[in-house]
């Protein structure tokens, strides 16, 4: 197991491979269908300074976050797995799920020194992992904010970097 | 109190019964594993040689035992309630049985505590979800109840819990069936094995209903969950589960023997035909979520 402290230098992901076991400890952003394009939105319009987001060696986790825990959602749906790129090269280092990505997603992240991990959606066990939480932006979305949370311990699996996946040839549908 | 189906052999439930037995399986069926699922998890494990894969499958036992401890939801996709409904003959329901079972979701997803994941808006903005969300979890109103008649003079309630990422990888289609069980069963299981590695939340437990229509394949696939058990899988569920398995995606797609734990299959009336409307539903790792009651 290899803790990860944020924020993440491309350094450190150099030194992370496919298979790998992290824990995180620090600071992660969580979001998904809602909040990601809009946030692509924001980096594209030069506005992120505007909500006090900085994605520099950051993690996102696409998750909701809401009274009933964390967990990820699938990755591949179009508004998450699009937003990818952008946010990736906004800074983001890892960006945390589950489900298989497709080759774009793969190069997009190898180009900008981003990994994918994945993680199962054991809301239970995380709920023990998380420090402080707090509504980052985008509040009116509900469990569909952009949220930062305080982790320690937070455990995911490398399922895509530096041009390799565990997803090998087959495209998600 | 208003019944109906009243007769000499019958018995009365009351409306805070029922509203009861919803509530309390609702809560039960989100934050804790059944019997089945424990031994199924650690046969799993036992026949895991990929050790991410092993990882993967100890830690979802391990959130079992921590939401089981701390009556917490298993994930945090709640799911979407659903209710069905064993009558039997001899069984008389109060006049507002549906407004019962209504206001027993309401009170197990408040219980749970339930994702508030309920969309607001007029039609057109619940589909482009422009109005934001509920934040009372009890808003997130059941699918329509399944009532099916049933011998004797119980009334067995079940409630399942149907997470959202099943449900972007399942299929309801018609499959040219050839007279032969293993090409129908055969064509659900390669619609699943296509689906598990995108579906992310494996091992998966697919569950399948072959039927006339759409909506009765449906029906009989939430059935099949209903009634399934991974610790009684007949020929063809252990059929499907072993070509899903392999291959060889994994948990999490990591790789492994334990791409489905299981599979449950319902077949239901069918109609002179060269088709059979198939419904598959790859089913995540926590599914099927469900507990029931038998009042009465």
């Amino acid at each position: 197991m290899i803790t990860v402290y944020t924020p993440i230098g491309k350094r450190d992901i150099e030194k992370v491979k496919v298979g790998d076991q992290i824990a995180i400890d620090g600071m992660i952003y969580c979001g998904r269908d809602a909040v990601l394009p809009k946030l692509v939105r924001l980096i594209e319009n030069r506005g992120l300074d505007k909500i006090g987001v900085d994605l520099e060696g950051a993690v996102i986790f696409h998750t909701a976050v809401s009274p009933a825990g964390i967990g990820p959602t699938t990755s591949n749906k179009v508004e998450i797995e699009g937003s990818i790129p952008a946010l990736s090269r906004a800074g983001v280092r890892i960006h945390v799920g589950k489900g298989a990505l497709g080759p774009n997603t793969v190069e997009e992240l190898k180009k900008y020194h981003s990994i994918f991990a994945v993680t199962p959606p054991v809301s239970a066990l995380f709920s023990d992992k998380i420090v402080a939480q707090r509504v980052a932006a985008f509040g009116e979305e509900g469990m569909e904010a952009l949220y930062q949370l305080e982790v320690k311990g937070f455990p995911a699996i490398i399922a895509i970097a530096h041009g390799e996946t565990i997803f090998g040839a087959h495209r998600p549908g | 109190m208003g019944l109906i189906g009243l007769g000499e052999d019958t018995k009365m439930l009351t409306r805070a019964k029922i509203e009861d037995a919803v509530k309390n399986c609702l809560v039960k069926a989100g934050t804790t594993f059944r019997p089945d699922q424990l031994r199924a998890y650690r046969r799993a494990i036992k026949n895991e040689e990929n050790q991410g894969a092993k990882w993967v499958l100890e830690r979802i036992l391990e959130n079992a035992e921590i939401a089981r401890r701390n009556a917490v939801p298993l994930c945090d996709d709640t799911g979407i309630p659903h209710v069905f409904l064993d009558i039997g003959k001899g069984v008389s329901l109060p006049r507002d049985w549906l407004s019962a079972i209504n206001s027993g979701v309401i009170q197990g997803l408040r219980a749970m505590p339930g994702r508030p994941m309920a969309v607001r808006g007029n039609p057109v903005e619940r589909v482009e979800q422009s109005k934001g969300l509920f934040r009372d979890p009890g808003k997130v109103s059941p699918a329509p109840v399944i009532v099916k008649s049933a011998s004797g003079n119980k009334l067995r309630i079940t409630v399942l819990l149907l997470g959202g990422g099943p449900e972007i990888r399942a299929k309801t289609y018609r499959v040219f069936h050839k007279r032969s069980i293993e090409v129908v069963v055969g064509e659900a299981a390669h619609w699943a094995s296509s689906e598990a590695r995108s579906l992310g939340c494996t091992p998966c437990v697919p569950a399948i209903g072959i039927g006339r229509t759409h909506v009765e394949a449906s029906a009989l696939m939430l059935e099949a969950m209903k009634d399934g058990s991974l610790s009684r899988q007949d020929h063809w569920e252990k059929r499907v589960t072993e070509l899903i398995n392999q291959t060889r995606v994994g948990p999490l797609g990591l790789g492994g023997n334990t791409t489905a734990l299981g599979t449950f299959i319902k077949i239901g009336p069918l109609r002179a035909s060269g088709i059979r409307v198939v419904s598959m539903r790859p089913g995540c790792c926590f599914e099927p979520r469900k507990a029931s009651a038998i009042l009465g």
